[in-house]
């Protein structure tokens, strides 16, 4: 069976974001890169199921710009068997990367799509549905637990107040939540033999996507800062500044 | 001088970082605290592939450049500075088998080693040979079919822990120096015992033994060439103090950004600790010193991938690094107060164990030596 895995690059999340003057987003310049924490849970999910003997292949792929090989070099030491970019240096909506990954799907016919429930830049939390809905495959957000059986896919999904199973008929999409797994680190070795794994680059164009947005960006802000608390003089006024002021009694 | 890494170089960097980070750090109080052996941090770095970085591909090692490694050192000393120097004895006993030994040696000890299966130690010092090797006492005398050795080592990292070590012995006591040689004891051989690890001021992770010797060894235990020991342990200690020198910026740079998020925070009337013009000029000084010794790292580290002869430069890189380590650590320990002398925090461990980095592999009394002779050959 073959597994795709799909992984964004974004801002790692050990740094403080800083908004750039202009408002116009946030700056990059000089900030560490990483592969978002979600779809590192989905390449860790294809290797596993690849060392069970699931899958036969995984093959990783990103949108995004030139430098985003560095996370699919990193995919390839996690375990990937092959990378595929889609080259963009653009600002894409959901949708876009969605229709992307229709066409990365149409060309490589993958019996499992894993993609990370939402990426921790922008939190659209869309990319996977959106990809559900496109190639008329079942979903199966917010993975906890995965199970593939025969030609299903059983799917333990986070919802409100507890877990729920959906059964899947393959090929099936699934987004991963944090409990699915814990990822593991790329060994040395294997980051310096990632080198030698085949690494595809493709464009919009060559797949023939249009990519042209309907949103527009307006203004990025951070958030106001937190101001100083205050101090009351008895459990009294504690009480009536709850009622009435912060309304929540 | 070309500072450039590839782009693998780069991943494996913040990998390692990512491992010191997320693995080594949250371990180093605990094993400081405990005095033992800080065995989980190493075998973390023996599942990364870590304890290879010294070594070439033929023989199990990543086939990294110096610049490199030198990082990944400065990111596990900043993370735990035991674990960094048990990590390196290890590098100076492979390194000495990569250098001195034969290729069936190297085939048969290396790639293991490299994997994190066997764990190594380096055997130079004695109780009256330290800075001056070349008096060392302990002997090998030729006996039919192998060697008798007998003497004593100490202050020996990882002795007891190790797998194999690496041994110097005078093999010939009137030839001086040219009597020197190396052997490869593997763990287990009969006729070695330990004492109990050595109560020391800091890197209290990376446990250190005396070693009494009175054991028979094969003939094959003869690392590479007769009589070649102390140019060869010269030369591991070339590249070792490179090693010293990154283990020296990790240790002063945590002790730098621990320094730099407490002076926003800590309020002294007023302000913030940070407002005040004496902590700043600190703060930069601090900094500028650790910039000049992380230039010379790199410079060293540069030339020791080049093949020119680098002693001078990884001697200098030593020299200041460890220096530096001493003065950044101190300082940020003075601008966090009596909560900088608290063992709560780990500013106190940064000072404990900087100190030592201006004793071992030669102190700084010996880099001095090493410099001014090769200026002076230089000036001949
Ligand atoms: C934690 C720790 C780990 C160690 N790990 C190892 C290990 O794994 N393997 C190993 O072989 N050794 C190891 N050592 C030993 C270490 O390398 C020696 O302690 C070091 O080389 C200094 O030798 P010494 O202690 O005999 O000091 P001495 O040589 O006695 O030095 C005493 C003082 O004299 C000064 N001095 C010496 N010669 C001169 C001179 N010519 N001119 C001016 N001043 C001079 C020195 O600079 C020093 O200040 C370790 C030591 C420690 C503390």
């Amino acid at each position: 069976m073959k597994v795709l895995a799909c992984i964004k690059r974004v801002v790692d999340y050990n740094v403080k974001v800083r908004v750039k003057a202009d408002n116009s987003g946030v700056d990059l310049a000089n900030v560490k890169m990483s592969i978002n924490p979600f779809c590192e849970i989905a390449v860790e999910e294809a290797v596993r199921l690849k060392e069970k003997g699931v899958a036969t292949e995984i093959v990783v792929v990103s949108i995004g710009p030139t430098t985003a090989q560095e996370q699919l070099r990193t995919a390839l030491a996690l375990g990937a068997d092959r990378a595929i970019l889609v080259e963009s240096a653009e600002d894409l909506t959901s949708l876009a990367v969605a229709k992307l990954l229709k066409a990365v799907v149409d060309k490589e016919q993958p019996q499992l799509v894993i993609l990370g429930k939402q990426a921790i830049d922008s939190d659209n939390n869309q990319t996977g549905q959106m990809l559900a809905a496109l190639t008329g495959f079942g979903q199966g957000t917010f993975a906890s637990k995965v199970e593939v059986a025969g030609d299903k896919v059983a799917v333990t999904r986070e919802v409100d107040g507890g877990a729920q199973t959906v059964s899947l008929s393959l090929p099936a999409i699934i987004t991963t939540d944090l409990r699915l797994n814990e990822p593991r680190y790329a060994s040395l070795p294997n980051i310096m033999k990632a080198k030698k794994k085949p690494l595809e680059v493709l464009t919009p164009d060559a797949l023939g996507v249009s990519t042209a947005s309907t949103n527009k960006t307006l203004k990025v802000e951070a958030p106001a800062a937190r101001s100083a608390g205050i101090k009351v003089k008895s459990v009294a006024e504690l009480v009536e500044k709850l009622k009435n002021e912060a309304k929540v009694l | 001088m070309n500072f450039e890494m590839t782009a693998e170089e780069l991943a494996v960097i913040d990998s390692a970082e990512q491992v010191a980070r997320e693995v080594i750090q949250p371990l180093a109080q605990h094993y400081d605290e405990t005095e033992t052996f800080c065995l989980a941090s190493i075998r973390a770095l023996g599942d990364l592939g870590c304890m290879g970085i010294n070594l070439p591909e033929e023989y199990g090692g990543l086939g990294i450049g110096s610049l490199a490694m030198s990082r990944v050192v400065e990111a596990v000393a900043g993370a735990c500075a035991s674990t960094a120097s048990a990590m390196t004895a290890h590098f100076l006993a492979t390194d000495s088998i990569l250098l001195g030994g034969t290729e069936e040696q190297k085939q048969e000890w290396l790639p293991r080693a490299a994997s994190g299966e066997l764990l190594a130690a380096f055997a130079l010092t004695e109780p009256a040979a330290g800075s001056n090797p070349a008096d060392m006492r302990s002997r090998a005398v030729r006996e039919e079919g192998g060697w008798r050795v007998r003497g004593s080592k100490h202050y020996i990292t990882n002795a007891k822990e190790a797998d194999f070590i690496v041994l110097y012995v005078k093999t010939d006591p009137d030839a001086g120096h040219k009597g020197i040689s190396a052997f490869i004891v593997p763990r287990g051989t009969t006729g070695i015992s330990f004492s109990s690890p050595e109560k020391t001021m800091g890197l209290r992770g990376s446990t250190i033994y005396e070693l009494s010797l009175d054991c028979w060894l094969p003939e094959s235990a003869l690392l590479g060439v007769e009589g070649q020991g102390f140019n060869t342990a010269m030369a591991v200690l070339d590249r070792g103090r490179v090693e010293v020198a990154a283990m020296s910026l990790g240790i002063a740079n945590a002790a730098l950004q621990a320094s730099l998020s407490w002076v926003r925070e800590r309020q002294i009337g007023p302000k913030p600790l940070a407002a005040y013009q004496g902590t700043q000029w600190r703060l930069a000084d601090m900094y500028a010193q650790l910039e000049s010794a992380r230039m010379l790292t790199m410079k060293a580290a540069a030339r020791r991938d080049s093949g020119e002869r680098f002693s001078l430069d990884s001697a200098t890189a030593k020299l200041v690094a460890a220096e530096c380590a001493g003065f950044i650590t101190d300082a940020a320990l003075q601008l966090h107060g009596g909560y900088g002398y608290s063992r709560d925090l780990p500013l106190e461990r940064y000072v404990r164990d900087a100190r030592i980095l201006r004793i071992f592999e030669g102190t700084s009394e010996v880099q001095k030596i090493i410099i001014s002779r090769a200026l002076l050959d230089a000036a001949k």
